[in-house]
């Protein structure tokens, strides 16, 4: 048998062997979808509580704004009779905001056109407290200019109408279809990297690296070895996270296999690479496993997986640029969601096999040196 | 089967960790056939030099020949040419021994018809047939060993290099293993191992070097290096506790050392002085446990070369 099928060969063996490995290969892509399926599985991936506390009775227009509110299904309503108490819920942060609507706001709003109501907003959460803000704002906006068009018969204008429209290329998404593609980033970016770090440094530590290193096989193909049998365990997660965005979420995206195949298999080979230098820097395994797992960490949030990388500060969107798992992400959010073609992923694709390629060769410059070192 | 070729050829070999001279201008040569044993306590240096032959670690100067290859021009193909069973286990517990075999044939690049025969005949040969297709951590610690020399003579490799192969036996497996290297000699393998073991040396070795403080202090049969570095046969008289003073003062115009409840008696003709010796305790009613002529072991050849015991470690 030719030595590198063989060292892939005794660890894909090996990993099927220990049931504890097996377990948290599946177990972690199976979690990983669970928890963002029951996020962003939903139509509307946000509801928060809100405090309403209606001042002014049971009125056509209060009922109309409170079944309103309650039929956006962005909120929550809980009904408050007092507003103190509805404002030390808020400090509770039992509920995101308290909607005071005050006495003689249906009369006001009839008879002058014009009317308040009382938000408060629990800003111990900006984002929620921005979300909240906003959604109530534009909820009373479209309320009134629907009340406007009933009572004048005519149509409302705003002063400036901005015409919005959203430009699609491929079909229209919705959160899941956004999210999918960052989900298959997870096994390129963990599995690959935690299954490779362990592949030396483990051999290491039992001392069984020392019976491959008194045979003849080269180092190059003792690491081309390990990294087949990353590969295999790192398609295991990506075939169990792939079954399972299909089946739990069913996003309408594109799943053109001859090209989704090859990122895959460049992000991939960036994440071994990556984890056979930790391997090789790395002491001991828990030294080694730590720095994967941390590494990977830190990386989830530069790559685009979750949130395009615009959203990061400038100085660490020019980080998440020269990372090459950024370019796997792009490249199969392109394929997925607009129906790339393979003459519109050849630059990210040329960047992750350039990328593989140096971090590969570093890998084995930095083994062959830990052996010199002996 | 030993023949006068010589297959391995060390000269000069030194090799430093920082300021530890670990080899010291060490240079020896073994025979094809041979068991060639490197003798001396824990730190002397002979794990260091097994693994430069098997090519784990880097020397600063020297020589090294396998089979004429230079071990820094060509270490691939010397590693193919030798087996290697380091003092630990190196088997992987998960897996059959089969699959281990298989693991280890593969790194030499073995075809599987080669594999089947080399299988069936280590198996058979080194007795680990019947439990061939249990996965390793099922197995007892002799288990363990004998399948870890098969996995690393699966490839049939000339030389066999072993470090420590039966550290931590009990004597009844040490002696199943020596049987299971001088039956490797006998199929035409060469050996070389490294022991602090000086029965283990004495009994299997046909050359042994002893190493002390990364030299080679001595080199030749054990036969030859017991006669004429070990010295003269001597008396060995051991007594009850209680005996020692009264004894002592009996021996004490013999040239002696005691130790304990022990007397060694150095003397011209041991065999015709030991009946007088007995006569003498009896007459003077002293308990004693045993009498008897000793001949030179190994360790008495390493106490004579370093001052020191084959038990002592370095500082």
């Amino acid at each position: 048998m030719n030595p590198i099928v063989g060292i892939a060969v005794k660890d894909v063996k090996t990993f099927f062997r220990e049931k504890g490995t097996i377990f948290w290969t599946i177990a972690f892509p199976v979690l990983i979808m669970l928890l963002f399926t029951a996020i962003f599985g939903r139509d509307i991936p946000f509801n928060a509580n809100i405090g309403i506390v209606n001042e002014d009775g049971q009125t056509p227009i209060t009922d109309a704004v409170i079944s309103g509110l309650n039929s956006t299904g962005v909120f929550t309503l809980r009904n408050f009779t007092d507003r103190n108490e509805a404002l030390r819920e808020l400090n509770a942060t039992n509920v995101r905001a308290v909607v005071t609507i005050p006495q003689n706001f249906s009369f006001d709003l009839m008879f002058t056109n014009h009317s308040k109501i009382s938000l408060v907003v629990d800003g111990t959460n900006p984002d929620v407290a921005r979300l909240v803000e906003d959604g109530i704002k534009n909820f009373f906006t479209e309320y009134y200019k629907m009340l406007y068009n009933q009572t004048y018969n005519m149509t409302y204008y705003e002063p400036i109408t901005v015409n919005a429209e959203t430009s699609f290329v491929g079909q229209r998404i919705g959160y899941k279809e956004n999210i999918v593609p960052g989900m298959l980033c997870y096994p390129l970016l963990f599995s690959s990297m935690v299954v490779s770090t362990g592949a030396i440094v483990y051999e290491r530590e039992k001392g069984t690296l020392k019976k491959i290193r008194a045979s003849p096989i080269r180092p190059i193909n003792m690491l081309f070895g390990k990294t087949l049998a990353a590969l295999f365990q790192t398609a295991i997660s990506i075939l169990v996270m792939t079954v399972l965005a299909v089946t739990l979420l069913t996003p309408r995206l594109n799943w053109n296999v001859s090209l989704l195949a090859p990122i895959m298999f460049l992000g991939s080979m960036n994440g071994i690479a990556l984890g056979l230098i930790i391997s090789c820097i790395g002491r001991a395994p828990q030294e080694a496993s730590n720095a994967a797992t941390t590494i990977g960490i830190v990386l989830q949030f530069f790559i685009g997986m979750y949130f395009p990388i615009e959203y990061l500060p400038i100085y660490l969107q020019q980080i998440g640029r020269v990372i090459p798992m950024t370019y796997a992400a792009q490249a199969i959010r392109d394929v997925m969601v607009r129906n790339a073609a393979l003459n519109e992923i050849v630059m990210p694709m040329i960047t992750l096999t350039a990328s593989a390629t140096i971090l590969y060769a570093v890998g084995v410059l930095l083994y062959k040196r830990w052996v010199e070192k002996e | 089967m030993t023949s006068e070729k010589m297959i391995i050829e060390v000269e000069g070999l030194m090799k430093h960790y920082g300021e530890v001279k670990a080899l010291d201008d060490v240079s020896f040569s073994v025979k094809e056939g041979e068991i060639f044993g490197l003798l001396g306590p824990n730190g002397a240096g002979k794990t260091t030099l097994m693994e430069i032959l098997c090519g784990l670690r880097r020397f600063d100067e020297g020589k090294v020949n396998v089979f004429g290859l230079d071990l820094v021009k060509d270490p691939y193909k010397i590693r193919s040419l030798i087996g290697f069973c380091p003092q630990e286990t190196l088997l992987y517990d998960l897996l059959s021994v089969r699959e281990n075999f298989a693991f280890a044939a593969s790194l030499y690049s073995l075809s599987s018809r080669k594999f089947k025969e080399r299988v069936e005949f280590s198996s058979k040969f080194l007795g680990v047939e019947e439990f061939l297709n249990r996965r390793v951590q099922q197995l007892s610690g002799g288990m363990k060993r004998r399948a870890n020399l098969a996995a690393s003579v699966i490839h049939d490799p000339p030389i066999v290099i072993l470090d420590e192969p039966t550290v931590g036996f009990d004597p009844n497996i040490k002696r199943e293993f020596w049987e299971l290297m001088k039956a490797l000699k006998d199929h035409g393998k060469t050996l070389l191992l490294s022991t602090h073991d000086m029965y283990e040396a004495d009994e299997i070795c046909d050359r042994v070097a002893i190493m002390d403080e990364g030299k080679i202090v001595a080199l030749d049969k054990p036969l030859i290096l017991k006669k004429t570095i070990g010295g003269e046969a001597s008396i060995r008289v051991r007594v009850k506790d209680d005996q020692v003073e009264k004894a002592l003062k009996l021996i004490d115009k013999y040239n002696h050392i005691a130790k304990d409840n022990e007397v060694q008696v150095f003397v011209a003709n041991p065999w015709e002085t030991m009946p007088e010796i007995s006569k003498k305790l009896i007459s003077q009613r002293i308990l004693t446990e045993k009498v008897e002529v000793v001949e030179p072991t190994l360790e008495d050849v390493f106490i004579k070369l370093t001052g020191r015991r084959l038990t002592e470690e370095y500082k």
